[in-house]
């Protein structure tokens, strides 16, 4: 029975290896190795190298110091937070919204059984998160003639980061099941971690420096704040007192843990998911037209998923923070380009043109919209609207949320880099141009390439060919507009040139615009 | 109300219609039955206007869906048999989109949810994202937006599947309402005995085919609807 439930718990973690998200399909044997071993590059080859340059600065510093203890108290925090925190999803989806909950408890099977399959789950995968950076760390040691004691961490650690990812998932379950706003929240948190990624990840040598320009200061607030992985650090250089301190720290925590998940987990496994009741109140509605409705559909639809902010959206933000960057480092900025390029010469215009148009393609909302109307697609073709409505919603929808944070950017690029008037009138022209024609051919290749039978709503959404097209697509009409013009830079002037692709950029969105209106509609009508 | 005449569908070599015609008057409910995948559904999305046909005419209240869909659109109301909605909307965002779509007037849209949805004892979860409601709670919330517009011409595909018993007694009450007030209904439905007590007219379908239909007296005579169904079903 155990080896049952076992099987069928790492199938279940285990299912994105040998199961294609997209056909629903199993991988054939060759295809599994293959994105096994993709998958492994890219977590240990790209992840662990970072870790492992990290380890390299730290290691031996730490040890000539005779603070080795302090390496792996350093290791060992970063170990545990990707752990934690790259598989809190993970255990908050198996341990306390599992689906199959219902059913294993109508089953002859005691309940302490289904709890350790569950934390198996979770445990395998804080395992992968932790041996990114515990391996790059081990190699690190015993090349600097490190202790053997610090074998020991693998095993230790992963109980603890057990221990912690069933404190956070159930932390995670608390606050999502009283938020209301959860996407909104969701697409802030995941901001915030994004940004506090990028902010590591840009200051990561000044950090990697500081600690050792000072280590003992370090050391001395690692002991004082975190007294645990003091104790851990010096198990891990050979104290043998110190390995047992931390085992049992991290026993007792996961005995805590334990008992209490034993206790509650039938409760915690059948309690109702949902979030809090809202008690509905009769509110006055005015009456909208039906473009409006279908528009405000589409804004519900974006903003009710964070899945679909995050991937198709971003660039709403990343422009509304280009401006303000560019405003608040105006002087840096033009220092760098007239620096190169002299202060009236007619290329910074075209690079900053180029440079707003390549941000918007990383709005692109209007490129999933027709798959993601999945199986309510009936709604549309039996309501009476015509489908050309529909589609023009999709179409605003992206006009509505790109053009005025774009138009906010341009402004901010012509404030700081202050061109010659032509300038100043072709690059809204030139920028809205290109976000209309990207917003209709993301549309029209969605049209063409349409995925109603996914199973979630990443699938379009994230894997999908019109999100792609879109996205790379955008960059390849941008950086090929600008080989021609490098190529035609003797025969056009520059804001000739910036004209005549505005031209041509609103002719093909004609052409691409009738083509939805008349054959996507069609196409629409029989989806 | 409804006119379906020489409907045929194929979809590549099958023929999942072959050359129906029914005709269903006002103040009719007219059951449809048939076994699985006897066409019963593409007839359906066929006169609601989701599916293109081959061949045939269907008028509903004088207009022909080929011609003008969005006005024939406007008459019916279609309840499918699973029905997917906006999960990312309320209960009442959903009803006020298609009260929007429909053009119903602020004060009218107000009285119907307040009534339908009363009826079926779901006012207190409108505030509700859909994801969160029950297979029959979605079927009632469908009910009552397609109700919400007041059509002439009801088109449900398993109407009764996942509701509740108060809730069933409750529809078969609104869907004699529609037709006292001059509308029709058009359902399928595989809960004979339900058939049998509600329908004024009946039509069975095999392998896309018409193989019978009339008044529940003309198809049943004095056998259940059940033994003829049966009946009906082994014949070659």
């Amino acid at each position: 029975m155990t080896k049952a439930l076992f099987k069928k718990q790492m199938m279940e973690a285990f299912s994105w290896l040998y199961r294609n998200r997209k056909t629903g399909k199993n991988r054939s044997k060759a295809g599994i190795i293959g994105f096994g071993v993709f998958y492994f590059l890219i977590i240990f080859g790209v992840l662990g190298s970072v870790f492992y340059i990290m380890a390299d600065s730290l290691c031996e510093p730490l040890m000539n110091a005779g603070i080795a203890w302090l390496y792996w108290a350093i290791m060992g925090l970063v170990t545990v937070a990707l752990g934690v925190f790259g598989s809190v999803f993970n255990t908050y989806a198996s341990l306390y919204q599992a689906k199959d909950n219902d059913l294993l408890l109508s089953m002859p099977v005691p309940v302490r059984h289904i709890l350790v399959m569950r934390l198996s789950g979770v445990y395998f995968m804080g395992l992968i998160y932790e041996l990114v950076v515990i391996i790059p760390a081990l190699i690190q040691w015993f090349i600097n003639g490190g202790s053997l004691w610090a074998l020991q961490l693998p095993l230790v650690l992963s109980i603890l980061v057990l221990a912690l990812s069933c404190i956070l998932g159930w932390v995670v379950a608390l606050i999502s099941g009283k938020l209301r706003n959860k996407n909104i929240i969701t697409v802030i948190m995941s901001l915030a971690f994004i940004g506090g990624y990028y902010y590591i990840y840009a200051n990561a040598y000044k950090i990697l420096m500081s600690i050792l320009a000072d280590p003992f200061a370090l050391g001395e607030k690692v002991k004082g704040i975190l007294y645990p992985f003091y104790h851990m650090g010096l198990g891990a250089a050979g104290n043998f007192v110190s390995v047992l301190i931390f085992a049992a720290m991290v026993a007792a925590l996961f005995a805590i843990v334990y008992a209490v998940l034993s206790r509650s987990f039938i409760a915690l496994a059948t309690a109702n998911k949902g979030a809090a009741k809202a008690k509905y109140r009769e509110k006055a509605v005015k009456a909208a037209p039906a473009d409006s409705a279908l528009l405000r559909k589409e804004m519900r639809r974006f903003l009710g998923s964070a899945n679909y902010m995050l991937n198709c959206g971003l660039g709403v933000i990343m422009m509304v923070l280009a401006a303000v960057a560019l405003v608040i480092f105006k002087d840096s900025v033009t220092e760098v380009l007239f620096g190169v390029f002299g202060r009236t010469a007619s290329i910074i215009p075209m690079l900053a043109a180029a440079a707003v148009c390549m941000i918007t393609t990383m709005c692109d909302m209007a490129a999933p919209s027709v798959s993601l109307e999945g199986k309510s697609i009936w709604l549309a073709q039996s309501l009476p609207v015509t489908a050309s409505q529909v589609l023009m919603a999709k179409l605003k929808l992206q006009l509505v949320l790109t053009v005025p944070p774009a138009l906010l950017l341009t402004a901010a690029v012509l404030g700081v880099l202050q061109p010659s008037w032509y300038f100043c009138l072709l690059l809204p022209v030139i920028i809205l141009a290109f976000i209309l024609f990207m917003a209709l051919l993301g549309l029209a290749t969605n049209l063409k390439l349409p995925n109603l039978n996914w199973t979630s709503e990443i699938i379009p959404i994230k894997q999908g060919a019109s999100v792609a097209v879109a996205l790379f697509g955008g960059w390849a009409v941008v950086v090929a507009l600008g080989g021609v013009y490098v190529l035609l830079s003797k025969l056009l002037a520059p804001e000739l040139y910036l004209l005549c692709t505005a031209v041509l950029l609103f002719a093909v969105s004609v052409w691409l615009l009738h083509w939805i209106r008349t054959k996507g509609a069609a196409i629409f009508e029989t989806l | 109300m409804l006119k379906i005449v020489n409907l045929t569908k194929t979809y590549g070599d099958k023929r999942a219609v072959d050359d129906l015609t029914l005709h269903i008057l006002p103040g009719e409910i007219y059951g449809f039955i048939g076994h699985n995948g006897a066409g019963k559904t593409t007839t359906i999305k066929s006169v609601c206007g989701i599916l293109k046909f081959d061949s045939g005419e269907i008028m509903i209240d004088g207009t022909s869906i080929r011609e003008d869909p969005l006005g024939c659109k406007r008459k019916l109301a279609y309840i499918p048999d699973n029905p997917d909605m906006y999960e990312f909307m309320t209960g009442i965002q959903f009803l006020n989109f298609v009260a929007d779509i429909f053009g119903v007037s602020a004060d009218d849209r107000r009285k119907r949810i307040a009534e339908y949805a009363d009826a079926f004892s779901l006012t207190d979860d409108l505030a509700q994202p859909i994801s969160a409601y029950s297979h029959g709670m979605k079927q009632k919330l469908a009910i009552i937006s397609a109700l919400i517009h007041e059509p002439k011409l009801v088109i449900m595909d398993e109407p009764f599947v996942g509701l509740d018993p108060k809730a069933s007694h409750i529809l078969k009450g609104m869907m004699r309402d529609i037709c006292d007030r001059g509308g029709a209904i058009f359902f399928s439905t595989h809960v004979l005995e339900v058939a049998e007590k509600l329908c004024d007219k009946i039509a069975i379908i095999k392998d896309g085919k018409l193989i019978k239909s009339g008044t529940m007296d003309e198809v049943k005579g004095d056998d259940s609807l059940e033994e003829v169904f049966l009946e009906l079903e082994d014949a070659k």
